[in-house]
């Protein structure tokens, strides 16, 4: 894993220098509110959760309400009542929309039912026999979509949720573990670059004042000896001695002669 | 001449009698529906069916069970029945036993009208059709597009000809609400029935109209009380009630006005049959009406057995077996919603 938190292949310089650490900055700041996201996020997501656990509840009851005010009318209208109901029928009379809400960024969907048929106060289903238990089955029976149809809404919306707060989490830790890791590391990266071109400077320098030195130490002492062999040479010249012998001369002179007293 | 069957009746009907009081023994008791009721599961409820007469339709189903099979099977035992009875009859009994399934028949066509009219497939409605009411044509009651044909096409050669020429003109064939449709047709069976029974006369004509009066007279309070709130109005109300019963012509002049349960409480308390149904309810309550009446029809119809040598054993019998499928459709469902605490409402106990 170490592996991982490299560093980018940038050129170190005091500018990319510049543009890495408003990376890192940027990057700090998403990281801050991702975060913030995910928690309300997760916040919304136990609601729902909560909401759905009784909305279940209810519904098996009421399906069994249902179901049993169906059985009621089977016996009282006959075991036919339902062909017949179901050969009357033209178009669904409830209907389902859809439409979008946004919860912390998010859109979830959301359906609601609408009552598009007039009710059907012509319904004469079961004149004869039954028609009151068919109308107290139907009556049970959208009490059972009412429930179905928020049921759907939460579940689909927990699936939402559920889907964006493990992407929102995964950006989280995508961010701390991995790109801001990078950053800091180029940027310590490019500190030491620039921290040994500077220090490669300065031993150049070092260097070149060393040697510079060393050429007027050399020039003084080449100037040293032209001007002692000048002296050499005048004194040559008035003795009328060899250079050589002058040079002795200047040498023994230079000594001290024991038989000189003073 | 009333009262001088036993001489003659057995010549032709005695056999099918016979037949018909041994089916009505193997009717199912008090002590069997209380084992059914104790049931836990459908598997049981089907074990426990196969030591009745219902044994050898249910063996072969597997399992898992569903409360439709149940049903299917039984109303199966019932049209083998009846098929049998048929077939060995004579005139007059074979035009009476035929006269009891127009019922279904008109529920069968106005079922496969309806499904015509909403463009759906034939074969699926005629699977969803009872099977009592069956006839030869009906499959080509779907061609039709429009009532008028129907009628000429179809209806014209099938014994519900006479209900549809009597009480609907070709006008109204077309525009009237199929449920209106339905009952008037049903009405129109009710009095030709009522009629053939005065002709054949004796103890059948005796039973059988005190059967069918309480018949028309439980139709006209439901059709009352369903058409309460609706745009149903008073004179087509007024249409649909029969011409026969212990609630003509009075009752139903008070029944066509009435506007809620109370006021049809306080019609039906005239007539002392029915105050006893009503005083089961209390005010306000119209949910148990159903039951209350299934109960006052099961127990006239246990009656017509008490005598002999007539026909009405015949329609006693098939309403009788009608009256245990419903009953087992809902001791079924019951055990399979697991709602036993409601079973007892409204299983009828035959005897």
């Amino acid at each position: 894993m170490s592996g991982q938190t490299q560093r980018l292949n940038v050129v170190p310089t005091v500018t990319m220098l510049g543009v890495v650490k408003a990376r890192l900055v940027g990057a700090t700041r998403g990281h801050a509110l991702l975060k913030k996201k995910s928690d309300a996020l997760t916040v919304q997501f136990r609601q729902i959760l909560k909401k759905i656990v009784s909305t279940k509840e209810s519904m098996g009851d009421i399906m069994k309400t249902s179901s049993f005010a169906l059985t009621e009318a089977k016996y009282v209208a006959g075991d036919n009542i339902k062909h017949v109901v179901l050969e009357n029928v033209r178009e669904a009379s409830l209907k389902v929309r859809s439409r979008q809400e946004n919860v912390a960024g998010v859109k979830l969907p959301k359906f609601e039912y609408t009552n598009d048929g007039e009710v059907n106060k012509n319904d004469l289903t079961g004149l004869a026999r039954g028609g009151q238990q068919v109308q107290q089955c139907r009556a049970a029976y959208i009490k059972a979509i009412e429930v179905l149809v928020e049921l759907a809404s939460l579940q689909t919306s927990f699936l939402t949720l559920d889907e964006a707060i493990k992407t929102t989490n995964r950006r989280v830790n995508a961010l701390e573990n991995v790109v801001k890791p990078r950053l800091e590391n180029t940027i310590s990266y490019i500190k030491g670059e620039l921290d040994e071109l500077e220090r490669e400077d300065f031993f150049r320098l070092k260097k070149i004042q060393g040697y510079k030195k060393r050429e007027i130490e050399k020039q003084m002492q080449s100037a040293k000896m032209f001007a002692e062999e000048q002296v050499a040479e005048k004194l040559a010249l008035q003795r009328g001695i060899s250079l050589n012998n002058a040079q002795n001369m200047l040498s023994a002179a230079a000594q001290k002669d024991e038989d000189i007293i003073f | 001449m009333y009262g001088f069957e036993a001489m003659t009746f057995n010549i032709h009907g005695g056999y099918l009698e016979a037949i018909v009081r041994g089916h009505r023994a193997g009717l199912l008791t008090t002590a069997d529906y209380n084992n059914l009721c104790q049931c836990e599961s459908l598997d049981d409820i089907k074990m426990h069916l196969s030591a009745t007469e219902y044994g050898p339709y249910l063996q072969n189903e597997p399992s898992p069970l569903h409360t439709t099979t149940i049903v299917e099977k039984c109303t199966l035992k019932l049209v083998d029945d009846y098929k049998h009875m048929l077939c060995q009859a004579t005139e007059p009994l074979s035009t009476f036993l035929e006269y009891i399934t127009y019922g279904h028949m008109i529920d069968n066509v106005v079922l496969i009208v309806t499904g015509t009219l909403h463009e759906r497939d034939v074969q699926e409605l005629l699977e969803k059709c009872h099977p009592l009411g069956m006839f030869d044509s009906i499959a080509t009651l779907a061609v039709a597009q429009n009532m008028r044909e129907l009628y000429r096409l179809v209806l014209v050669d099938t014994p519900l000809a006479p209900y549809f020429s009597e009480c609907i003109t070709s006008e109204d064939l077309d525009d009237m609400n199929i449920e209106i449709m339905r009952n008037t047709l049903y009405k129109a069976y009710l009095e030709d029935f009522y009629r053939f029974c005065e002709k054949l006369g004796g103890a059948t004509a005796e039973i059988m109209s005190d059967l069918l009066a309480f018949e028309a007279d439980r139709r006209a309070v439901n059709i009352t009380i369903n058409s309460i709130g609706t745009e149903l109005t008073r004179d087509d109300r007024r249409k649909l009630y029969s011409n026969f019963g212990l609630l003509y012509p009075y009752g139903h002049e008070e029944l066509a006005v009435c506007e809620d349960i109370d006021q049809v409480r306080a019609v039906m308390e005239k007539y002392p049959p029915y105050q006893s149904i009503f005083a089961k309810l209390s005010y306000g309550e119209s949910q148990m009406l159903d039951k209350a009446f299934y109960e006052e029809e099961v127990k006239r119809l246990c009656l017509a057995f008490e005598q002999q040598f007539h026909y009405a054993v015949f329609f006693a019998y098939m309403r009788l077996r009608e009256q245990e499928i419903r009953n087992l459709m809902w001791i079924s469902e019951c055990v399979a919603q697991n709602q036993k605490s409601r079973v007892h409402d409204s299983v009828v106990f035959i005897f």
